[in-house]
Order: structure tokens, then C-alpha cells, then sequence
């Protein structure tokens, strides 16, 4: 298999290990700018999950530097009523779950 | 009851070990407890409040039966963690837990 080919693979079958886990509503992969290049949602949540929380992510990440310019974010949680989002940042992408945490 | 609440929150809190301190901000943005020098705990009240309602509308926009509960933003030196209730803000800065 080519380096691409396989590197896709692996992305898919990391996709699929977290969407079988309980309770995993969707999940979305975002790249830098804010484009989501994956997604197990429909097109129109993915466009909004992936907007506000582009948004979400640099205001964390000004956040962050303001206090301590050497410093970065690492994960993101925002928990609320009836979900929790997840969000792990990368240098080129951002991956975001979208969970029931009671399940 | 809410100050309450949060008071008692605090205190416990506060003996947890790797809390670096915890920040208590009323309705208005101002803070009310802290363990921290005040430079700090006005520079993370402002920013985290502005960051908590940043997040809060983005729940809402999604679906606006839904409400923040709570958030934790996770860096390379430190955790915070950030309880909205009633307007108020209850902020736990701590080492990021292995």
C-alpha cells in the first residue's frame, strides 16, 4: 500500500474505533483554517459544530498565550446539558467529538 | 445561596493538591475569592469570562434548549477549568493531571 493510501487507512480505522465507542455522536475533523475535511455528522451540523468551534479553539488558544505566551492548547472540553465536545488540537487539524456523557 | 455554594466549593478545592488557585467572578465580571495575587486573578477573571461566554453561545447556537455546564481547557503547563453557575464563575487553575 502507498504511504498515502495507508496513512488514510489508518485515519478511517481511527475514526471507526471512536465512533463504535459508547455514546459518541459524531465526529468531525477539522483542518487549520476551519474547513472540516471528515465528518460522520450531516453536512449542515458539520458546518455549524465546525464554525463556532473553529472560533472556540482560537479564542482558547489567545486565551492561553495572554497568560503565558509559552504556553499552548493541548485539549479542550466543553460539557453542557445534553453533550460534551471534545476537542484535540494538532498542528495542521483539529479533531472534535461530539459525545453523550452519561452513556 | 449561590455565593454559598461556591464558598464552600472553594475551600475544598483549595486543599486538593496540584490546584494552583481558584477564582471566584460574580455576575458582573468582578471576582470575589481568590487565592491568587490580584494582576492574576483580574487577568484570568476577564479573559476566561470572555471565553465562557464565547462558549456558551456556541452551545446555544447548536440548540438553544441546551446550556454550558462546564469547561476545561487544557494546555502544556497547566488545566483550567471553569464552572459557570447563575452568572457566576467559578475558576480551578491546576497542574494538567498524567
Amino acid at each position: 500500500m502507498s504511504f498515502r493510501r495507508k496513512k488514510g487507512a489508518e485515519v478511517e480505522e481511527t475514526l471507526k474505533r471512536i465512533q463504535s465507542q459508547k455514546g459518541v455522536q459524531g465526529i468531525i475533523i477539522v483542518n487549520s483554517e476551519g474547513i472540516p475535511v471528515k465528518s460522520t455528522l450531516d453536512n449542515q451540523s458539520t458546518v455549524q459544530y465546525s464554525a463556532l468551534i473553529h472560533q472556540l479553539v482560537m479564542k482558547a488558544r489567545s486565551t492561553l498565550r495572554d497568560i503565558d505566551p509559552q504556553n499552548d492548547l493541548t485539549f479542550l472540553r466543553v460539557r453542557s446539558k445534553k453533550n460534551e465536545i471534545m476537542i484535540a488540537p494538532d498542528k495542521d487539524y483539529f479533531l472534535i467529538v461530539i459525545q453523550n456523557p452519561s452513556a | 445561596m449561590t455565593i454559598l455554594y461556591f464558598s464552600l466549593y472553594h475551600f475544598i478545592i483549595e486543599g486538593h493538591k496540584g490546584v494552583i488557585g481558584t477564582i471566584i467572578v460574580n455576575s458582573e465580571g468582578l471576582p470575589i475569592r481568590t487565592t491568587l495575587d490580584n494582576s492574576t486573578t483580574s487577568l484570568y477573571a476577564r479573559l476566561l469570562r470572555s471565553f465562557t461566554t464565547l462558549a456558551r453561545s456556541a452551545v446555544r447556537d447548536v440548540d438553544p434548549q441546551n446550556d454550558l455546564t462546564f469547561v476545561r481547557i487544557r494546555s502544556k503547563k497547566q488545566e483550567i477549568l471553569v464552572a459557570p453557575e447563575n452568572n457566576f464563575l467559578l475558576i480551578v487553575i491546576q497542574n494538567p493531571s498524567e
